[in-house]
């Protein structure tokens, strides 16, 4: 098939994992044969064109600007659309598969010009975000979502819970709904990683152990939660170091929350790391916390059962499918730093417990998760549409 | 941070420097080719100039924003962490 796919991020332009989904998804198409030209915006230091993996990355540059993100969003698709008109003039197309609202008024345009269905992933919604629609913004980014939810032909989401969170807020029928879960390239986490040199590297010494948080630094990530838990951990695990990894808009009041857990100096906050070196933490790591509020999918999950680090989670969207309580993973409640507390202390004080839910995990991960899975679904999602 | 936090507030309740970092974002201020003058941000933000100077000294401390210095005029553009912490807010 020819397949078209709009994202407004794809590597390196990685901001969440809607970047990471594409780029799995596209590879595993094109290892099974089909033809994916997928469509981004510029980053710095990357070329207008290139084919990685034989996917074709067009990348369109934004000529105008606005300070308001709405008005940027809508002349960004301009340019998007600018770049793929040209390109619909040698490419006919079979479908249209489009990545969350950011992209959909360049979807929803191609969908009525070139008249091949369009089918749209979403990712997450406005008010799971925002956790409630509280601005002008909100409430047009809500709208933009419904529209191409109801424009589009066939809606894909990553989780059961998204399905029932987009049927009951877009009142949308459950028929057109497809739920296809997220994966990762599990070979890229085999890799012989020096765990002491790591350890040493982020200041962890012998006999301390080493707690990772990874995920954007945003609300909806629960961060804050987990900060709020260390004094607790500390309790009982005086030896315990925290490394959070991400950049985000809030990260400015998470390091103030960070003093005032009186445990600053155990506390690192590294900005935005490269795949490699999340996967370097991870394997490095005496436990993963994933403490978020709103997880549609909750991929960081999966990227840590595959390094083999202990994953305490959350028991909220996504994660609540991915994780088995006490067999592949612990569950803890949101919002809950006595939980979370609960949670990491169990996984420090009984590694051998810890040892066998890492080993759960990882048999689970190989038969669940492939990204060869999610494209051949993927692929079938389209020949509903197309046929 | 409370437990009824907006996750996107509007635009007059977020700290100035964010908002002048999402502000240089938007107006397309993410290369060194793309750098703006301080007088063609203030255009654009409608702040003053000390202020201004004040947010964008801030804003380099941080890693988020950078200066090009020419023999003209100093030039503003936001670095890739930058980038990042704008888009994490609609991502």
């Amino acid at each position: 098939m020819k397949i078209g796919t709009l994202s407004w991020e794809f590597p390196p332009r990685v901001v969440g994992g809607i970047a990471r989904h594409c780029e799995g998804l596209a590879k595993a198409q094109i290892q099974q044969g089909h033809d994916v030209h997928l469509f981004t915006l510029d980053f710095p230091g990357s070329p207008s064109y290139e084919e990685m993996d034989g996917i074709k990355v067009y990348r369109a540059s934004t000529e105008l600007g606005h300070p308001n993100f709405l008005t940027w969003v809508l002349l960004f698709n301009h340019f998007l659309s600018k770049r793929m008109a040209d390109l619909t003039q040698l490419v006919d197309f079979d479908v249209m598969h489009v990545h969350d609202w950011l992209a959909a008024f360049s979807g929803i345009t191609f969908k009525h010009y070139i008249k091949k269905p369009m089918v749209l992933t979403v990712h997450s919604t406005e008010v799971g975000r925002a956790q409630g629609l509280h601005s002008p913004d909100s409430f047009s980014i809500n709208g933009i979502e419904w529209w191409a939810t109801y424009e589009a032909d066939r809606v894909i989401v990553c989780s059961h819970s998204m399905k029932e969170e987009i049927c009951n807020h877009f009142n949308l029928p459950e028929k057109k709904i497809d739920v296809i879960p997220n994966a990762i390239d599990s070979s890229k986490y085999q890799i012989s990683v020096d765990r002491g040199a790591i350890r040493q590297r982020y200041g962890v010494g012998w006999g301390e152990k080493l707690i990772l948080c990874v995920g954007r630094l945003v609300p909806q990530k629960g961060v804050e939660y987990f900060i709020r838990a260390i004094p607790q951990i500390a309790q009982r695990h005086p030896e315990a170091k925290y490394i959070i990894v991400g950049e985000g808009w809030s990260r400015d009041i998470l390091e103030a929350e960070a003093k005032a857990t009186g445990h600053a100096d155990k506390i690192r906050f590294t900005g935005f790391a490269s795949d490699r070196e999340v996967i370097n933490l991870m394997t490095s790591a005496d436990a993963l916390i994933v403490p978020s509020i709103y997880e549609p999918f909750g991929i960081v999950a999966l990227e840590g059962m595959a390094t083999g680090v202990p994953v305490v989670a959350s028991k909220v969207g996504g994660l609540a499918e991915i994780i088995d309580h006490e067999k592949t993973g612990l569950f803890v409640y949101p919002r809950n730093i006595d939980s979370i507390a609960w949670g990491i202390d169990k996984i420090l004080s009984d590694p051998d417990h810890a040892r066998w839910l890492t080993k759960n995990a990882k048999e689970k991960l190989h038969k669940a998760y492939s990204w060869e899975a999610v494209a051949m679904k993927t692929v079938e999602v389209y020949r509903k549409v197309v046929e | 941070m409370g437990e009824n936090h907006s996750f996107r507030t509007q635009p007059d309740e977020q700290p100035n420097q964010l908002r002048l970092l999402i502000m240089l974002h938007n107006i397309g201020a993410t290369e060194s080719t793309k750098a703006l003058t301080i007088d063609q941000i203030a255009e654009w933000t409608r702040m003053e100039t000390p202020e201004l100077q004040g947010h964008l000294q801030k804003l380099i401390d941080l890693g988020y924003a950078q200066l090009l210095r020419s023999e003209e005029k100093d030039k503003f553009y936001l670095t890739i962490n930058g980038i990042r912490k704008v888009l994490s807010l609609y991502s």
